[in-house]
């Protein structure tokens, strides 16, 4: 059962529904989770956000029309329950903070699984400040290489809006990367 | 301009985009696990709450029933109840006043009043007086043309 088409014919039979979701984490959890980890940046918020993740997918199989691939179905549902959680998260600390961005930037600097150097924590950093959409647009197109079409179809957005985005993405890191770089040169 | 931007690359971006974050060893061996757990129990506190519903659902009909037909039963004594208040709250007090006395006059009083044989008070006055009586405003030449016609 590894094909899409299978997992969502087996997933319609209660007698064997249970099996086929579990075969949808197993093909999917992986790049589920590093989607959200790039948005969300700390391990254990991603490891919350996936599980919430999967029990919406779980409630919402009947509500999937086909209309649209599972794995974009799949990434819209990851992508929007981050982009709540970090809302949350944001309305929350919002008292103690001065910038709402600043959650994230302390979310990344307290995450005990981050194995990058110096630059990449900078690069991070930079990523982190960006508006939440110019974020995933930026990690989608860097990190993963989607395409803008299957992004447009995701983040349901316009190809020409997308590419807007990671236009402005771009350059604002390449600003923050410019006037912080110098600090840790040699 | 996407075209130029793709040729002028930012120094950034001719680095290679490594992704720097890492999970606990063995995270994802057991995910599938807790998922279906979670989901298991989510399902259980679904049908747990839809069976006390299904089992407190006559309930609920008799007891919104009878509200139902305790209100219809009252609700006209209730109107009645609130008009009495409404209007001794709203309504001005009637003095004892004089010029409101006829208004406490019985009803066989005034018909007594109005069919009795007693002489009217009028009767009494002489003719003349009462010419006299009604002329006083009038000077003389009134009274003069007053008696020709």
């Amino acid at each position: 059962m590894t094909n899409d088409q299978q997992i969502l014919d087996c997933l319609k039979d209660p007698s064997t529904k249970e099996l086929a979701f579990r075969h949808l984490i197993s093909k999917y959890k992986e790049r589920l989770y590093w989607h959200i980890r790039k948005i969300v940046l700390n391990h254990n918020d991603t490891d919350d956000v996936l599980q919430n993740t999967f029990i919406k997918i779980w409630n919402g199989l009947d509500s999937f029309r086909a209309e649209s691939s599972l794995f974009t179905w799949l990434y819209r549902i990851a992508t929007n329950e981050s982009i709540t959680f970090l809302n949350q998260r944001k309305r929350k600390m919002m008292s103690s903070l001065t910038d709402e961005n600043e959650y994230l930037v302390n979310n990344l600097e307290s995450d005990t699984y981050f194995d990058g150097d110096q630059w990449q924590m900078l690069l991070q950093k930079a990523i982190a400040i960006l508006p939440d959409k110019q974020r995933i647009v930026f990690n989608m197109k860097y990190f993963d290489e989607i395409k803008y079409e299957e992004m447009s179809e995701i983040l349901e957005t316009s190809v020409g809006a997308l590419k807007a985005s990671y236009h402005h993405a771009v350059k604002k890191v390449e600003e923050y990367v410019k006037s912080h770089e110098t600090r840790f040169e040699p | 301009m996407y075209k130029e931007e793709e040729n002028s690359k930012p120094e950034f971006m001719k680095r290679p985009g490594i992704n720097p974050f890492r999970t606990p060893d063995g995270y994802f061996d057991s995910i599938e696990d807790r998922i279906m757990k979670e989901i298991q129990l989510t399902e259980k506190k679904k049908s747990t709450s839809s069976i006390i519903f299904r089992i407190l659902k006559p309930a609920f009909g008799i007891a919104a029933s009878l509200t139902l037909v305790y209100f219809l039963a009252t609700y006209p004594f209730t109107k009645n109840t609130i008009n009495a208040k409404v209007s001794s709250t709203y309504s001005a007090p009637i003095k004892a006043d004089s010029s409101l006395s006829f208004l406490l006059i019985d009803e066989s009083t005034l018909v007594n009043a109005i069919f009795s044989d007693e002489k009217s008070p009028v009767a009494d006055i002489n003719p003349d007086e009462m010419l006299a009586y009604l002329s006083s405003g009038l000077n003389e030449v009134e009274i003069y043309s007053e008696i020709q016609n």
